[in-house]
């Protein structure tokens, strides 16, 4: 007797799944949330509740465009991937005007100190979105300018949205009124204090991953020590860094008058460089050891000196690995900055700490939400830049 | 030219190659071959410094260039290799620019000579110049690699078993490649192979190297037929020494006119050939030009080339059981016929002893 064939419904399973989440979460959890004020937790709004009917049927019909791209039978498969790339921008938009419309309805007739906060199922369906694009990117085997684009009608979209008074009733917009000034300068010295630690760590990290390459007797050491650093918590470093620093600022005053001190800039950029160090060097190593020996044989018999060799075949062939390093410390400088605040360097930890002490979580999320969307961008783009270095015969 | 003087290469206090002394006239083509270990790519690495000498002197055209920087010396002596080396960042027309462009070149000069090269590897400009190695194959990455030693238009060109990691299909047809070139730029080539068949097909000179050691060095015929000792005559082999002389002549030596038409059997096998309109002979199996009914296998592999060593001709001759094959030119047509008689003829006229090898 011969088994009953089993179907196959959904020719995109993870757009499946995902869906499933989003409409499971639009049913279970809230999408937003009501309080009397700032610091107490707020009555939990549903979807249905926080909509109105053109909305839903929005939501409802990039819905179901969305069924049809994950069902097996009806779209040829790069229309639907297109399809699903497509919708993400729609339900991103969506999701920003509902919850700014909500908060402009709700917060018409009550008090000034009532807030409106995002709740979970505004977040997975950001969430989803996200996933939804990165899927289809993927599957579509999209190259850097595709990628690039998508990621600029998507930062489009997000801008929109955040440019009018759609979002301003929202609680973390108007903490964000509230610290409008400091969150700008809190944002520069976020991105000074990394750069200036990945400018070191590239100036320093490049030529010792070109000794560890050269020297073989000096690579072990060379790797022991830094992956040392590696291992410290960060809290422990900035701590370990405060006596040594404060006495050094003390000892020599133009050092002192320069910043140099226990806490601040100072012990946080040095962290900062210890900890890009290795995945710097170890790249550029890495990079450097798999050009390959024959291209080097014969750039050395054909008469190129040890410099043109570098510049014109190592570099170039090892420039990916190289900048894949880079993209590793960047995104974890990004993150490491965070706690630097708590040494009081600033960035947008100084929102998160302060936040937590006020037990203010739309603070909170003032220094995280940006944090993260700079660490994505700049993964993002120094994706694209590590495609775009690929040697154009490997590519 | 080229004189190695008293090459010696000391390591650990061990001599791998020791006062190996040879001269090289221009246009010859020189072969180092011995067993592994035998410090015969040693010796050719020292002669553009790759490896540094412990003593002794190197002279091309008569400039001693032992003492010259060796990036300029490198710049005028082309160097292919077994790996191809090419850079796989490069295109074709780039990686073969490599040497003139850090001559400095102008770029139409380097330009013409690129697509000159290209053409004197039969690789279409076209279709070539802006395809990166990754997309050749092994025989396609190979020619590449020796365009990029001769682009330069280099005093010398060493090659180091560059034909050593191809297929052998695609590596008799490199070594056929590769004595046209040869025959048509008269470079001064200097060749490092440890196979004797490929030794004999190009060599006109042969360096046979023993335990760092310079054993013998002279025209491959007289190494046969006058081994320095009994290393050398081991090395050659005696069983087969007369189909390896037939390794060293071509089939254009035996070559006579054509008969329009040919029928020549052994006992109980008929072929013959015809000609089609463009004159390329099909050799027809199992037929005779007069039967009635045309027809039956053409078999394309019934033929021979000019440039073809009488060794390969006479082994299709046995496998196929003719006595004579049809020689055909490049375009396929028919330009001569060479048969079993044709060998006996020339060997028993002498020619064994007498003939120098053709280069």
């Amino acid at each position: 007797m011969a088994l009953p064939e089993r179907r196959r419904w959904f020719g995109n399973r993870v757009l499946a799944t995902l869906l499933i989440a989003a409409v499971a979460s639009a049913v279970l959890l809230p999408f937003a949330s009501l309080s009397p004020n700032r610091l107490v937790s707020g009555q939990p709004v549903m979807l249905w509740q926080a909509l109105a009917g053109w909305q839903l049927a929005t939501f409802a019909l990039i819905g179901l465009l969305l069924l049809i791209a994950a069902l097996a039978g009806p779209l040829p498969r790069r229309l639907a991937l297109w399809l699903s790339l497509g919708a993400t921008l729609p339900l991103l938009a969506l999701d920003f005007q509902a919850l700014g419309a909500y908060a402009h309805g709700a917060l018409a007739n009550a008090s000034p100190a009532a807030r409106v906060s995002q709740g979970a199922t505004f977040w997975i369906l950001l969430f989803v979105s996200a996933l939804i694009a990165i899927d289809a990117l993927q599957r579509l085997r999209l190259g850097p300018a595709g990628r690039a684009l998508y990621g600029v009608a998507a930062l489009a979209v997000i801008g929109v949205c955040f440019s009018g008074e759609l979002l301003s009733p929202v609680s973390i917009m108007r903490e964000f009124a509230n610290q409008r000034d400091n969150f700008i300068d809190q944002l520069v010295r976020h991105l000074l204090l990394v750069g200036g630690a990945l400018l070191p760590a590239l100036l320093v990290g490049l030529p010792l991953g070109l000794l560890a390459n050269r020297r073989a007797r000096l690579r072990n050491g060379l790797f022991s020590v830094l992956n040392v650093f590696q291992t410290l918590p960060s809290i422990a470093v900035f701590g370990l860094l405060i006596a040594p620093l404060s006495a050094l600022g003390r000892a020599v005053p133009w050092l002192g008058e320069l910043g140099v001190s226990g806490i601040g800039v100072a012990p946080a950029i040095i962290a900062l460089v210890l900890y890009s160090l290795l995945p710097i060097v170890r790249n550029t190593y890495a990079g450097l050891a798999g050009v390959s020996t024959g291209a080097l044989e014969a750039a050395r018999g054909m008469g190129m000196t040890t410099r043109q060799i570098l510049w014109r075949v190592e570099i170039p062939l090892a420039l990916p690995v190289i900048l894949s390093g880079l993209r590793i410390v960047t995104v974890q400088a990004i993150g490491l900055v965070v706690v630097a605040a708590l040494i009081g360097a600033g960035g947008f930890g100084a929102f998160i700490f302060q936040g937590l002490g006020q037990y203010a979580i739309d603070l909170v999320l003032l220094g995280a939400i940006p944090t993260i969307v700079l660490a994505v961008i700049a993964d993002f783009a120094l994706q694209i830049l590590v495609s775009l270095s690929r040697p154009s015969g490997t590519r | 030219m080229i004189e190695l003087q008293g090459l010696t290469k000391t390591y650990a206090g061990k001599n791998v190659v020791e006062d190996v002394s040879m001269t090289l006239e221009t246009g010859e083509f020189g072969v180092l071959i011995g067993p592994s270990g035998c410090g015969k790519s040693t010796t050719l690495k020292m002669i553009n410094r790759l490896v540094p000498l412990s003593s002794g002197r190197i002279i091309l055209n008569g400039d001693d260039v032992t003492e010259l920087p060796a990036e300029q010396l490198r710049r005028r002596i082309g160097y292919a290799i077994q790996s191809t080396g090419l850079f796989p960042h490069w295109s074709v027309a780039r990686n073969i620019a490599t040497v003139p462009q850090l001559l400095k070149w102008s770029k139409s000069r380097i330009d013409d000579r690129v697509d000159e090269l290209m053409a004197m590897f039969h690789l279409d400009p076209a279709e070539f110049r802006d395809k990166y190695p990754h997309q050749l194959s092994g025989g396609q990455a190979q020619r590449v690699g020796v365009a990029r030693a001769l682009a330069a238009d280099p005093e010398v060109l060493l090659m180091d078993e560059p034909f050593g990691a191809v297929d052998p299909i695609t590596r008799e047809a490199l070594q056929a490649e590769m004595r046209r070139v040869h025959g048509q730029t008269g470079k001064t080539i200097v060749f490092v192979t440890h196979d004797m068949d490929e030794a004999l097909q190009l060599a006109t000179r042969i360096a046979l190297l023993n335990n760092g050691r310079l054993v013998q060095y002279d025209r491959p015929i007289e190494m046969m037929v006058k081994p320095a000792d009994d290393f050398v005559r081991e090395f050659f082999g005696q069983a087969d020494l007369g189909l390896k002389l037939l390794s060293r002549r071509w089939v254009h030596q035996y070559q006579r006119p054509p008969s329009l038409t040919h029928h020549a059997t052994l006992p109980g096998l008929d072929h013959c050939w015809r000609l089609d309109e463009a004159g390329r002979p099909i050799v027809l199996e199992g037929a005779r030009l007069d039967d009635q009914h045309q027809h039956t296998d053409v078999r394309s592999e019934w033929i021979a080339t000019p440039e073809m060593s009488m060794k390969e001709a006479l082994s299709r001759m046995v496998w196929y059981r003719v006595m004579v094959l049809p020689v055909v030119d490049e375009t396929g047509k028919l330009i001569g016929e060479v048969g079993m008689q044709g060998i006996m003829g020339i060997e028993s006229d002498g020619g064994l002893h007498a003939g120098g090898p053709a280069s």
